[in-house]
């Protein structure tokens, strides 16, 4: 054959194979993605020089990235911590699609050396690095992975939500004080953020996206079917992550594994339950902090969860039937509390007919749903917090305990729960006085009215009572009147008060 | 002399035909411009500084290490492969002092090097320190950029030896012990008796009495910082403990006492306590009330320590890196000393090899723990056995004492977290690396380079 006639022939070759390589390569990628064939896959939104890096070393990443690790541990062993951040930096960035290193690097800092430290702002900082590890770089690299969704999730959840360390409520303060330059120190409103108008509202949207890394609109999303919730929280944080992590997967459901799924789903619905018992800030402006309180508004969706939960995941079936049994009651009481009762009549419904044959209260064996009225329910569940009794002190404590919630919630517009703390300690009352109508005198107890009147006095009180701005707050409410002047004594004399006693 | 300085000369010459000055001096700059940009800190003026001096202080002596090594090799074998060495050895002039000249020249070098390094470290410290708030730069100067001195109160060992010495007698009239388990017997009396200084039941306090010593004289007004360390055999769920810690003597000195405090076990706690809490003889008291429902020990060796100013940073600065100084002397006489009858290819491998082993002495270290180079089974406690173990063992033992005359030193951790890098310990540090390991090397490489047969090198030009 004529050499350059084959030569052509040859080219031609060449071109026809590689278009051909050219058309398969996309289904043989997704076929060795599928099979698990492909151990190392590329780097997605990689730098060029981490890119390149991961490429160079080769295997040499793997050595290189031991080495560190070694040195990590020698110095946290050595209670140096200084390059700690560093080190993690660059052993997970060695080894980015390694999935367990950035958790157990984020672990690290959020959990074992933030503990190291006395301080709490110290503490903080390696709980926020924690989570910075994960969010800014673990699902930059890995935007895929179920397992990172989960991590980040339950530090917000466990980590800054739950109390196991003592510097949660720093935490907590810290990640409120974060959020309320995203919301601009008012409730959240995600409109502003999805469809920002002023400068002003721009610039919050591109902190919440750029560091944060949280979608506004997807946050509405999560809002609509969870919540409402309150996102200067952890727990809504939680679910929002773990909400994220649901949706990826499902994009990639061949990568996912089902257990991967059931533990996303976990941090949902104890993150709502969380919500529910707490998931409502009440900023107290005489004291300069914020409570807690419960969000009644979510009980229904919380229910709903468990029941999901329940149906998905046979094998901790019983574990989650009795964890929303749990819910229930407390949404019951919660609800009762806050002088919801018709809410909380229906729920109460609902719990009987959801769990007939389960006892209500611990020790009572007869204590079924049906055997119970919601106001024995109620009344038997403060009893029940406080040790049953039926000592006539430790009635009027109870009594006591729930009027100064009641003042309180006054004071802090929280009508609602002043009404129903009201309420139930009009309940506990009534309850006691029937049960000792028998004895008489001997266990009486003093009529509800002299018991507010008792407890307002000691809230008035200028030496030992509430905050001045407090106290003229109950003031105007109760139709008190201006607090009178403090007497100023002119001599030595004992006050009359003191000397009486 | 002239003809040492003469050949001191011809190697500083040499530096500068090959660049080496030049490039050396550059990376060196460079890393110390360049690493500030790159890394990441953990957040804090004091992290970011401590952190600056690690890994600036790092990168020089390794840039440094591995220069001096190549020179080292370098300058005298390629200085016989190239026939150079031929002509100066005719010259009327010793092979020792060509030799000793060709160190005091590298040695000379790296000074320079070193010094221009320090100077810019120190220059970018003192710059990034003065652009701080006063608060933080407060914080920095007492903490990081500060030589502080330390005092612990007494160890107890003689009444700790002598408690055991009884107790071991009186078990030994009660029962027989094993000849085998004698030791072991006498160990575990031991702990328990030191058990008794250590520990600190729930709701007892225990109370410290640290002599500051000539300190004293100079102390007044200053801030003194506490460092302890306890144990505890339960684990909170909190993952620490309550700490309540108090100073001072009623009615001797002035008193403070401390907020309680969150602190996680087997880990280091450093706090200022007030200053002139010590009475007149510089016995400072410090108690610690343990409030938690379970005992915690402080172990008598690393559980107390009182921090105290002992001098500036720049002149502790200095001395660190007069250390580092001296190991760069050792590394230049371990380069010669290859060179003297080594090609450079085979010198550079050797010296390179002889480093890495000091940098691998961790496994010969847990060896020598182990009492064997065959694989020990940690879950069972057991160790194999190997029949080299007769020799390799003994041998890891004094190749680990030889390396610990140089390593023994950690000039850029007492640096990084303001502690004394004291005159004795340079002085040590002159005399172990310089005068001795260098010393030993340098008679080695005169001897053998004074006998080495030039003529036989096989020339490359």
């Amino acid at each position: 054959m004529n050499p350059r006639l084959k030569k052509i022939l040859l080219l031609l070759l060449a071109g026809v194979l590689l278009a051909g390589v050219f058309q398969v390569e996309e289904s043989m990628n997704l076929d060795r993605d599928a099979l698990g064939l492909t151990r190392v896959q590329p780097l997605e939104n990689a730098p060029p020089v981490l890119a390149f890096t991961t490429v160079a070393l080769g295997g040499f990443r793997g050595l290189i990235s031991n080495i560190l690790w070694i040195r990590a541990t020698d110095l946290q062993d050595n209670d140096k911590y200084f390059e700690m951040a560093q080190l993690a930096d660059w052993i997970t960035k060695l080894e980015p699609h390694f999935v367990q290193v950035w958790l157990v690097q984020a672990w690290n800092m959020a959990y074992n050396i933030s503990v190291k430290f006395k301080d709490f702002p110290d503490r903080w900082r390696w709980v926020e690095r924690g989570l910075d590890l994960l969010r800014d770089d673990g699902l930059r690299y890995n935007p895929n992975e179920t397992l990172i969704y989960r991590e980040l999730a339950w530090f917000f959840q466990h980590k800054i939500g739950a109390n196991m360390d003592d510097a949660n409520m720093y935490y907590k303060q810290q990640w409120a004080n974060e959020m309320a330059q995203v919301f601009d120190k008012k409730t959240p409103d995600l409109e502003p953020l999805i469809h920002p108008r002023t400068p002003d509202e721009e610039r919050r949207a591109r902190l919440l996206r750029e560091k944060y890394k949280m979608d506004p609109e997807f946050m509405k999303q999560v809002d609509e079917r969870y919540g409402p919730l309150e996102w200067r929280l952890p727990e809504s944080h939680a679910i929002y992550w773990a909400a994220l992590g649901l949706k990826e997967a499902e994009l990639n459901p061949s990568k996912i594994k089902p257990d991967d799924l059931i533990t996303l789903r976990r941090v949902i619905y104890q993150s709502m339950q969380m919500s529910f018992q707490r998931g409502r800030l009440v900023a107290n402006p005489f004291l300069k902090s914020f409570e807690f309180g419960p969000n009644l508004d979510i009980i229904p969706k919380v229910s709903a969860a468990y029941e999901q939960a329940a149906q998905e995941d046979a094998k901790n079936r019983d574990h989650i039937e009795k964890a929303h049994k749990n819910f229930l009651k407390d949404a019951v009481y919660f609800l009762y509390v806050h002088n919801r009762i018709a809410d909380a009549a229906k729920w109460y419904q609902y719990l009987g007919t959801k769990y007939p044959n389960n006892t209500l209260l611990d020790y009572q064996t007869n204590s079924f749903p049906r055997n119970l009225t919601l106001n024995e329910y109620a009344v038997s569940r403060v009893e029940e917090d406080v040790g049953e009794t039926m000592s006539r002190d430790r009635i009027k404590a109870i009594i006591e305990g729930l009027l100064t919630d009641a003042l309180t919630s006054l004071c802090l517009g929280d009508n609602e729960r002043a009404a129903g703390y009201k309420l139930l300690a009009q309940q506990v009352h009534n309850t006691y006085s029937s049960k000792t109508k028998a004895r008489g005198e001997a266990l009486a107890i003093s009529p509800l009215d002299d018991i507010q009147r008792e407890v307002v006095n000691r809230l008035l009180d200028p030496q030992n009572g509430m905050v001045p701005e407090m106290r003229a707050v109950l003031r105007t409410k109760l139709n008190l009147g201006p607090e009178p002047p403090a007497a100023i004594s002119s001599t030595n004399a004992v006050p009359e008060s003191a000397s009486s006693k | 002399m002239q003809r040492l300085f003469a050949i001191i000369t011809l190697t500083w010459k040499a530096a500068f035909r090959f660049k080496l000055f030049l490039v050396v001096a550059v990376l060196l700059l460079a890393s110390v411009v360049g690493l500030p940009l790159l890394i990441k800190d953990d957040g804090t003026a004091r992290g970011f500084t401590q952190i600056l001096l690690t890994y600036t202080l790092s990168t020089v002596t390794a840039l440094l290490g591995l220069s001096t090594l190549w020179l080292a090799c370098g300058t005298l074998a390629r200085d016989i492969e190239e026939c150079q060495m031929q002509v100066v050895a005719v010259k009327p002039i010793a092979r020792w002092q060509i030799w000793l000249g060709k160190w005091l020249g590298i040695v000379s070098l790296n000074a320079a090097l070193l010094l221009l390094s320090g100077v810019s470290i120190y220059a970018l410290l003192q710059w990034r320190a003065s652009r701080l708030p006063a608060q933080e730069q407060q914080v920095l100067r007492n903490e990081v950029l500060v030589a502080r001195g330390s005092a612990k109160p007494a160890t107890y060992d003689k009444e700790i030896d002598a408690a055991t010495e009884q107790a071991l007698q009186d078990r030994l009239k009660k029962t027989r012990i094993d000849q085998a388990d004698f030791n072991l017997v006498r160990q575990q009396i031991r702990e328990q008796i030191k058990a008794r200084y250590q520990l600190v039941p729930p709701n007892f306090t225990k109370r410290w009495v640290i002599d500051l010593g000539l300190a004293k004289n100079y102390l007044r007004d200053q801030p003194l910082y506490l460092r302890v360390k306890f144990n505890s055999a339960d684990r909170s769920t909190s993952g620490t403990f309550d700490g309540l810690f108090a100073a001072g003597v009623p009615q001797k000195t002035a008193l403070w006492r401390s907020e309680v405090m969150s602190l996680a076990p087997d880990t280091f706690h450093e706090f200022a306590i007030d200053p002139n809490l010590f009475d007149e003889n510089g016995q400072l008291t410090v108690e610690f009330y343990n409030g938690n429902n379970t005992a915690l020990l402080f172990p008598l060796d690393e559980g107390m320590e009182v921090l105290y100013r002992e001098g500036g940073f720049g002149l502790n600065f200095l001395r660190g890196l007069g250390i580092i100084f001296c190991w760069m002397a050792l590394l230049a006489a371990l380069g010669l000393a290859a060179a003297s009858f080594m090609s450079f290819p085979v010198a550079a491998f050797c010296a390179v090899g002889i480093l890495s082993l000091v940098f691998a002495s961790g496994t010969m270290a847990n060896a020598v723990s182990e009492g064997t180079i065959a694989n020990y089974d940690a879950e069972k406690g057991t160790k194999g056995h190997s029949p080299a173990d007769i020799v390799v063992i003994p041998t890891f033992r004094a190749v680990l004492k030889l390396i610990a005359l140089a390593r023994d030193f950690s000039p850029i951790d007492s640096l990084s977290t303001g502690r004394s890098v004291t005159w004795e310990q340079l002085g040590l540090a002159f005399a172990q690396i310089v005068l001795l390991l260098s010393g030993v090397l340098a008679a080695f490489g005169i001897f053998v380079f004074t006998r080495r047969e030039l003529a036989t090198a096989q020339g490359t030009q």
